[in-house]
């Protein structure tokens, strides 16, 4: 009987905190790259203020991201939940580093509105493995005051490259420190940024999937580069710009010297921030005729990777994420572009209509879904950076095709 | 002797047993790997980017090198006697030293920037240029700016050992030859020179080493560039391994810049005991 007594108090003593006590919140652990933290912890802060279950952010350097998430994948050592750069997702996709989501997110009423580009970065072999997390997109900007100055219209921006070239001579003629066009000429991810729209936009296709894709197809990447060749010529654009290898992307626009540019969303809030008395606008990258506009999607897409300890509550998160409330409150009352194009016209962004053109911009842009995108594009020997050089300083537009045809090929060959 | 073998046989053993397997593999950042025999060491011969960068890495070598040494060895000439004028220079020569290699190559990328960088300024105040240099706008112009910023950044070090290896000899051989009427050229070539000569390949080994592993300062002030023109070997093998996720690939090209500098350092040591018996 005393045995019996004694299990009794025993098994409550040990089961009353199971069944008594509320559920436990949990916390998961998320990792974010570097670019992307500000923007994550906008929205990690409002989801940690507004749930009982909590996120632990952690910040990894940009170019750590891929080492680090592949070792641990392969170590079992992985945070809930991952936001990257979007362009690693057919890499981490085709090695199986995440879960697939395509129930929960075809569930998701929100996800329909998603921009395009990133439902397409994200889907393999018809799965869907991650969502738009905290986006970027490539925008032209153009300095009114120095339009005004030139005699062209400050409210009327190019529509296409031959007009980016003919403002950028007028606005060159300004003065001997006072520039038409700006580019860094020596950063491949600048320029598949802000330069590869205005090619796709005309009609182009850049990267190849495999070895059997076509590479640098139709006119636009001849016309593109054949303009910006010219302008480089007829000194149109600051002689640094051949060696910026990133470091003055946007510094330069800053200094009010520089007529036209093609750079981020994020530039925005700098501008607005260090230079508020700059006059400028915000309008898409053009093509070759009237019309023709393009965008290149960037940013991070959040997604879960294989052997996260929180795979439901992660879901949970990726869901709410897309919700007005995370967009709107998360996202544009911080001046950071919603993932979903429809929400551009919003409360936050009405008091500038140019924050609006750049968050419609991601409703026009692409994104090339390509392994091995550092190889072809990012890395500095990459044939997309030996090709505008060649092609806008060497002036040879046709070698420099041909050659990073061939060589955008054999490396997605591999 | 044994806990000295064991650390060997884990830190240095180990890994590098690790490496030579890995490089007879396929393996890459994303995963998977299968054995492929000597496929990775084959295609070196074929990466004409990476003899590229091997020259590359061997001009830099050579160039950077004697500079180091004749900078450190007349600096060391100049502020050997301990005053404190001259204790003062040497702390401040030596300064850069204990700078981070990151932090002093992005000082001076942007000290060599041709907006808004000191370097230029400096030069165009002297009337030494009409304008502003764009330093990293050639592979020439590249190289000289890494060889400037590393000269300030570790000629102190170079110094610092000569300064310790003049100053540990004889005084009295020293003090001789004074007396047999030797100036003060004649001591140097022919006293302080030959029996630096220790100090003289440890720092050449140290000095032509660090520059065969040269990697961040052209990480940060050139990004390999223009037109892939200034990679370094390690650098060449950074983006196989972690740009192009080519772990397999990149352990092989590791090994084999190993293997030279392996025979880099012997030869020269070789050298140098034939050169002392003599």
């Amino acid at each position: 009987m005393f045995k019996r007594l004694a299990f009794c108090a025993l098994a409550s003593a040990l089961a009353g905190p199971v069944f008594a006590a509320p559920a436990l919140a949990d916390t998961m652990t998320m990792w974010v790259r570097a670019s992307g933290a500000n923007a994550a912890a906008h929205l990690v802060d409002l989801w940690n203020s507004t749930h009982p279950d909590k996120i632990e952010l952690t910040t990894i350097p940009d170019n750590e991201m891929v080492t680090k998430l592949a070792t641990g994948v392969q170590a079992g050592e992985v945070p809930d939940l991952v936001s990257f750069d979007l362009i690693y997702m057919p890499d981490f996709m085709k090695a199986g580093f995440l879960v697939d989501l395509t129930a929960d997110l075809k569930a998701n009423p929100n996800y329909a509105s998603v921009a395009q580009a990133y439902k397409d970065i994200a889907t393999y072999e018809g799965k869907l493995y991650g969502a738009g997390f905290t986006p970027d997109v490539s925008i032209l900007v153009w300095n009114k005051d120095l339009f005004k100055k030139a005699g062209l219209d400050p409210e009327k921006p190019p529509r296409t490259i031959s007009e980016i070239h003919e403002d950028a001579k007028k606005i060159r003629a300004l003065g001997a420190e006072i520039y038409g066009f700006y580019f860094s000429g020596a950063c491949p991810g600048c320029n598949i940024f802000t330069t590869s729209p205005m090619m796709v936009a005309a009609g182009s296709k850049i990267l190849p999937a495999n070895g059997a894709d076509d590479a640098l197809t139709g006119d636009g990447v001849r016309q593109v580069l054949e303009t910006f060749k010219e302008m480089w010529s007829e000194g149109l654009v600051p002689k640094s710009a051949q060696a910026d290898n990133g470091a003055n992307f946007t510094a330069m626009f800053k200094t009010g010297k520089i007529g036209i540019q093609g750079t981020g969303g994020f530039l925005l809030s700098e501008l607005k921030h260090d230079v508020p008395d700059l006059n400028f606008g915000v309008t898409f990258l053009p093509g070759v005729q009237e019309g023709q506009v393009s965008s290149f999607v960037g940013g991070d897409v959040v997604a879960i990777p294989v052997g996260s300890k929180h795979v439901p509550l992660a879901k949970q998160f990726i869901a709410w994420e897309l919700t007005d409330e995370a967009q709107l409150d998360g996202l544009a009352k911080n001046n950071i572009l919603p993932s979903r194009p429809a929400l551009a016209d919003n409360k936050y962004f009405a008091a500038d209509p140019r924050v609006v053109v750049t968050a419609k911009a991601l409703g026009v842009g692409y994104v090339p879904w390509v392994y091995h995108f550092a190889d072809m594009v990012n890395s500095d020997s990459s044939p997309w950076i030996n090709m505008l050089q060649r092609a806008i300083f060497d002036g040879d537009v046709d070698g420099a095709i041909k050659e990073g045809r061939e060589k955008m090929k054999a490396i997605a060959a591999e | 002797m044994a806990p000295a073998l064991v650390f060997v046989a884990v830190f240095v053993l180990a890994p590098l047993g690790q490496l030579v397997a890995m490089s007879l593999t396929d393996r890459s950042l994303l995963g998977g790997g299968k054995f492929v025999g000597f496929e990775n060491y084959l295609r070196i011969w074929r990466d004409s980017g990476f003899w590229r960068a091997l020259l590359f890495t061997g001009k830099y070598t050579l160039v950077l090198t004697p500079i180091l040494m004749g900078l450190g060895f007349a600096l060391a000439l100049l502020t050997v006697d301990n005053t404190p004028l001259k204790r003062i220079t040497r702390t401040i020569v030596f300064l850069p030293v204990v700078i981070g290699l990151s932090s002093s190559s992005l000082l001076w990328f942007w000290l060599l920037d041709e907006q808004v960088g000191l370097f230029n300024k400096l030069l165009v105040d002297l009337h030494l240029i009409r304008e502003p240099i764009v330093w990293f706008v050639t592979a020439d112009l590249a190289f000289w700016a890494v060889v400037i910023s590393i000269t300030w950044k570790v000629v102190g070090f170079g110094m610092v050992l000569f300064v310790s290896g003049i100053q540990s000899i004889n005084p009295d051989i020293l003090e001789a030859a004074v007396m047999d009427g030797a100036g003060y050229w004649s001591r140097v070539r022919l006293i302080i020179l030959p029996l630096s000569r220790r100090v003289l390949l440890l720092t050449t080994l140290v000095s032509a080493i660090g520059s065969i592993l040269a990697f961040d300062q052209f990480y940060i002030m050139t990004s390999g560039g223009p037109r892939g023109q200034t990679f370094t070997a390690v650098y060449w093998i950074y983006q196989n391994s972690f740009v192009s996720f080519r772990l397999g690939y990149g352990a092989a090209l590791s090994i084999v810049l190993t293997l030279i500098i392996l025979i880099f350092s012997t030869t020269q040591i070789a050298i140098a005991a034939r050169t002392a018996e003599t």
